[in-house]
């Protein structure tokens, strides 16, 4: 069943190459023309304003002494700073753990929604909506269920599990935050995993059926290898939206306690508009999109020595 | 250049607000009352300005006022970048006082040295310094704030305790409160104390200065941070103590607050004078107390609210200058911008209108809030610390009393932070 | 033109086909069934009950919110005097105009930004050329960036163009949206070669390729995709306090925001203007749900 699936992947890939060569002279300036307005707008709108980033990092702007050049120097006050290795580390840390987390609970919720149930679509609804709360009453709603008095403990003492504390130690704030963002995005990336999923020809498990494959064998033998693209998609899209993630963490926690909820991301965003420190800052956004390419250009090699 | 004239101009108008008719003073002022549109930018409902909008535009007919509002949370932020874009769309804005050094010190506040005779008379001495920086007036208050201790007068008589006095001889202590409060948890309530801005600097700094620990900030530059002293030290390891021992509930935030008190959950909690109109529909009957302060301490209570001023970037400063007036120095006008919010108005003689008129809000619960208010602003408020590094500061110490709150040992955390604030500072010299 | 949309019958009946060759098929299919059923829900409810405990605590005044939190009862999740009070608070203030405003903003960053991305993806899947690698590196560095931080820079830039409370300074930063491209380009890429080949076989150009074969057989994306460029705009909170927002220009959740005073807030309208806030969203999701079921590609073209 492996070699069926993996097989027909391959086969079309390398037909595709074999057909692009041919094709060489002539579809380049085509396929240009089709890319230039996206080009043009995020050069001018990412890149262009990413480079004054990128140069503003090498000085330093001070309120009493004007503006002075500093080379790498924010950057090594940065390194240098434990309050800042700390929100590496936390960053790192959750990193680790809400992106396997979020793509795995997508994807069992996307093949639990592509089965066949009543009122699939409606109860898919419902997982994809928190996607559209307001980020400012989402953050409302989980504090209330995150109060030592609130729903969660409250739900949990229905099953007889004693309170917890939630955002008020620093041992349970950062998955206090993950569930929250687990909330809030994995019906989201659930989505195209549906998208991706319905894309599987039915013939597919048909076959497999009749080779008498269980249903988890042909979850892992069929449905995962074949959506592989989307699923690389929504790896790296999850993981860079939760490198940008700072909403709930500035309403909920503030960083807090104890720096255990300290994410770069939100780091950044005290040191450019509460500390008025924007070079310092932008050396942050440079370090985090730094760690972010590694991040992702390793996903991309997983992803790809894995067929 | 020309100051003298400006400074018979201010001593003239001086003598004429004591007389209480400072609004006619500003046609004496050189420059003229100005004309056209001005444009405000605030964080409240544009419900709030409305009335004092109004009265200005019909008291000059001239210019108009176009209120925009910017969401509180990120209120200073987006100034912050606003004014540093030199963005002529505001001439008039709300500034937080404590943040007041840092914005004038980047140079986007108007200088407002030839109203200073005029100001000093019109509010209290703590209102009228907060607005000075590096020996310059750059905004003229417009509300102010006070603190007290509200009790649930329910619970206090079921458990069989004897509400504090009204009395500011006889304020309560710390400890009283604490006792009183575990007194009436042990009667079957969920919590004894809860302070209203549970993790803010604002609502700890009078317990810090009440043991003589200082603002947390000294010398010249005011750039020193000291947020180590035994003062500091005490009084947040018994704020600590009382969310460790339960007398306190930890994990309620933001404006969850005061619903606790509401709620009758919990016997006292310390709030502001906006609470009273807060609490007025409560069906359980409470009762304020002053602020209290600690056993042998000095009795301290928190002050300050906004100021506005003018953009240096404003291109019709005349008319902009004449709306501030209108609403820091003229009483009526100060009046006006307190309408439908309950705050103090800056204006002493706005503020003795007023007061009454809050105290009844609450009815018989709220009895004696004027005199209090009153009092407290007079003798025992003390402002948060001018200087260019406040927004940090606050916000660095405001994390370190979450956290001491979560549990944190409090000499660790505020060495921690000494060294935070340090660090953010470096920045600024 | 020889190709067809894809034909969803086939594929409902192949689906519907997968368990049989079992001993005792229709017993172990209800089963099934049920018990999927029965997950579905239990997820779908999981996550919707946060949203319904704010959607009842809409329905009752703000004084209310925290009453009933801990103990659970049923009063945390039911109320038995709805008032729509906080509703007709909510006309009081600017959150109409902002939502209008919002919808204008985030539906022309739709349109405009599904025309530019979905060209861009079809650029970097449909051809072969050197250099390509490169552009596709390029589309990814540019949401590895973070927009809030470089949001700074870029308002000064607008600034300068005179953009500050405008529609155009609100709609155009959400136009080039790196993310959308990839996510297109994703799908784009599993449309079978020899589609494209029997169609320019038949004489079909590019942009004919691309609107008459990749579109339509692109759909799920296509809304994915849309519902990105959407969500983006509709909750738009940084940029717009940057750009400035008057009256005119006021956004959703800068209104939302604006419900939160600082001496107080009344959840119960707060709790309302969400609700507001998420109806629309909501309706483009239920509405768009069916073209999800459909299977685009693969089985289309056999």
């Amino acid at each position: 069943m492996t070699s069926l699936a993996r097989g027909a992947g391959t086969a079309n890939r390398r037909a595709r190459s074999r057909g692009a060569r041919s094709w060489m002279r002539g579809p380049a300036p085509v396929a240009l023309l089709f890319l230039l307005p996206a080009l043009i707008a995020l050069i001018v709108l990412r890149l262009a304003p990413a480079g004054v980033a990128l140069v503003d990092s090498l000085y330093r702007e001070s309120l009493l002494s004007g503006t002075t050049f500093v080379g790498l120097g924010n950057y090594l006050e940065l390194f240098a700073n434990p309050d800042f290795q700390n929100s590496i580390t936390v960053t790192l840390l959750f990193t680790v753990i809400v992106n396997p987390l979020q793509v795995a609970a997508a994807f069992l919720l996307a093949v639990l929604f592509t089965r066949k149930a009543a009122g699939s679509r409606f109860w898919r609804s419902l997982v994809i909506l928190p996607i559209a709360v307001p980020p400012a009453v989402s953050a409302v709603i989980w504090s209330v269920i995150y109060r030592p008095d609130g729903l969660g403990n409250g739900i949990l003492a229905v099953f007889g599990i004693p309170p917890q504390s939630f955002l008020t130690s620093p041992e349970q704030s950062l998955m206090s935050i993950i569930v929250l963002l687990s909330w809030i995005g994995v019906g989201y990336w659930m989505m195209f995993l549906i998208a991706g999923i319905n894309d599987v020809p039915g013939e597919y498990y048909e076959a497999a059926s009749l080779d008498g494959a269980s249903a988890w064998r042909q979850l892992w033998t069929i449905t995962f290898p074949l959506v592989r693209r989307p699923l690389a998609f929504v790896l790296v899209a999850d993981t860079v939206s939760n490198f940008l993630i700072f909403a709930p963490v500035q309403i909920l926690t503030k960083g807090g306690p104890n720096g255990s909820t300290n994410l770069l991301m939100y780091d950044i965003f005290t040191r450019a508009y509460t500390f008025a420190d924007v070079n310092k800052a932008q050396a942050e956004v440079v370090i985090l999109v730094l760690i972010t390419i590694v991040i992702v250009a390793l996903q991309f090699r997983l992803l790809r020595t894995e067929d | 250049m020309r100051r003298p004239t400006t400074i018979t101009a201010g001593v003239i108008a001086a003598a004429l607000a004591l007389t209480g008719c400072a609004g006619s003073a500003d046609s004496s002022g050189s420059s003229g009352d100005g004309s056209g549109a001005v444009s405000f930018v605030g964080p409240e409902d544009p419900a709030v300005f409305a009335p004092v909008i109004d009265a200005f535009e019909a008291a000059y007919p001239d210019i108009t006022v176009d209120y925009t509002q910017v969401p509180f949370d990120t209120y200073a932020t987006t100034l912050q970048q606003r004014l540093s874009a030199k963005d002529d769309t505001i001439d008039v804005f709300a500034v937080d006082q404590p943040n007041l050094a840092q914005i004038a010190a980047q140079g986007f506040l108007e200088d407002l040295s030839d109203l200073e005779d005029e100001a000093k008379a019109a509010t209290s001495a703590a209102q009228f310094d907060i607005n000075i920086y590096d020996g310059t007036m750059y905004a003229l208050p417009v509300w102010n704030s006070t603190q007290m201790l509200f009790y649930n007068k329910d619970i206090l008589d079921a458990a069989g305790i004897e509400a504090p006095s009204l009395n500011p001889d006889e304020r309560w202590t710390w400890e009283q409160v604490a006792e009183a409060g575990a007194q009436a948890q042990a009667a079957g309530i969920e919590s004894g104390l809860l302070l209203e801005q549970a993790e803010a600097y604002y609502q700890l700094q009078p317990l810090i200065e009440s043991l003589g620990g200082g603002s947390g900030i000294t010398g010249d530059d005011m750039l020193t941070a000291d947020v180590t002293t035994d003062g500091w030290v005490e009084a947040m390891e018994w704020y600590g103590g009382t969310f460790e021992s339960g007398l306190s509930p930890r994990g309620v935030g933001g404006f969850q607050t005061s619903a606790v008190f509401t709620d009758q959950k919990t016997a006292f909690f310390v709030g502001g004078p906006w609470d009273i109109g807060g609490f007025a529909d409560a069906d359980f009957a409470w009762g304020i107390a002053p602020h209290p302060s600690f056993d042998g301490g000095e009795a301290v209570t928190p002050t300050g609210s906004w100021s506005w001023g003018v953009n240096t970037a404003s291109t019709n400063k005349d008319a902009a200058r004449t709306f501030l007036e209108f609403v820091a120095l003229d009483a009526a006008g100060n009046l006006a911008s307190t309408e439908t919010q309950t705050i103090i108005p800056a204006n002493t003689e706005a503020a003795a209108e007023y007061l009454p008129k809050l105290e009844a809000l609450g009815g018989d619960n709220s009895a004696g809030a004027a005199d209090l208010i009153t009092y407290e602003i007079e003798n025992t408020a003390v402002a948060r610390p001018v200087s260019i590094g406040y927004v940090q500061f606050e916000s660095i110490i405001n994390a370190a009393i979450a956290d001491i709150r979560n549990g944190s040992d409090a000499m660790e955390r505020l060495t921690q932070a000494q060294q935070q604030i340090e660090d953010a500072w470096s920045q600024l010299r | 033109m020889t190709v067809s949309a894809p034909r969803r019958s086939s594929v409902q009946r192949r689906s519907s086909q997968r368990h049989s060759g079992r001993r005792r098929p229709s017993t172990r299919r209800s089963v099934l069934f049920i018990g999927t059923t029965l997950l579905a829900a239990v997820a779908g409810i999981a996550f919707f009950a946060p949203l319904w405990w704010s959607f009842v605590n809409s329905l009752r005044p703000g004084s209310e919110t925290f009453r009933y939190l801990n103990p659970l009862q049923w009063q945390t999740f039911f109320t038995l005097t709805p008032t729509l009070d906080n509703y007709t608070a909510l006309l009081d203030t600017d959150l109409s105009r902002a939502i209008l405003n919002s919808l204008i903003v985030s539906v022309v960053t739709v349109l405009a930004g599904l025309a530019v991305c979905a060209t861009a993806a079809f650029g970097l899947s449909a051809f072969r050329f050197r250099g390509q690698g490169l552009l596709f590196s390029v589309v990814i560095l540019t949401f590895l960036i973070p927009f809030d931080a470089i949001a700074i820079p870029l308002s000064d830039m607008f600034r300068d163009w005179n953009l500050q409370n405008t529609f155009v300074g609100l709609i155009l930063p959400g136009i080039g949206n790196g993310m959308a491209i990839f996510l297109l380009r994703t799908f784009f890429l599993a449309i079978p070669e020899e589609l494209v080949e029997a169609a320019r076989l038949d004489g079909l150009g590019w942009w004919g390729v691309f609107t008459r074969i990749y579109l339509p057989l692109s759909r799920p994306a296509l809304i994915g995709a849309g519902l990105m460029l959407f969500l983006f705009q509709w909750q738009a909170y940084v940029w717009p306090l940057l750009m400035g927002t008057d009256r005119e220009h006021i956004l959703g959740p800068v209104a939302l925001s604006n419900l939160q005073g600082q001496f107080q807030v009344d959840y119960g309208v707060l709790f309302a203007a969400s609700m507001v806030l998420v109806l629309i969203p909501l309706i483009i999701i239920l509405s768009f749900q069916r073209y999800f079921i459909q299977s685009v590609t693969t089985s289309g073209m056999k």
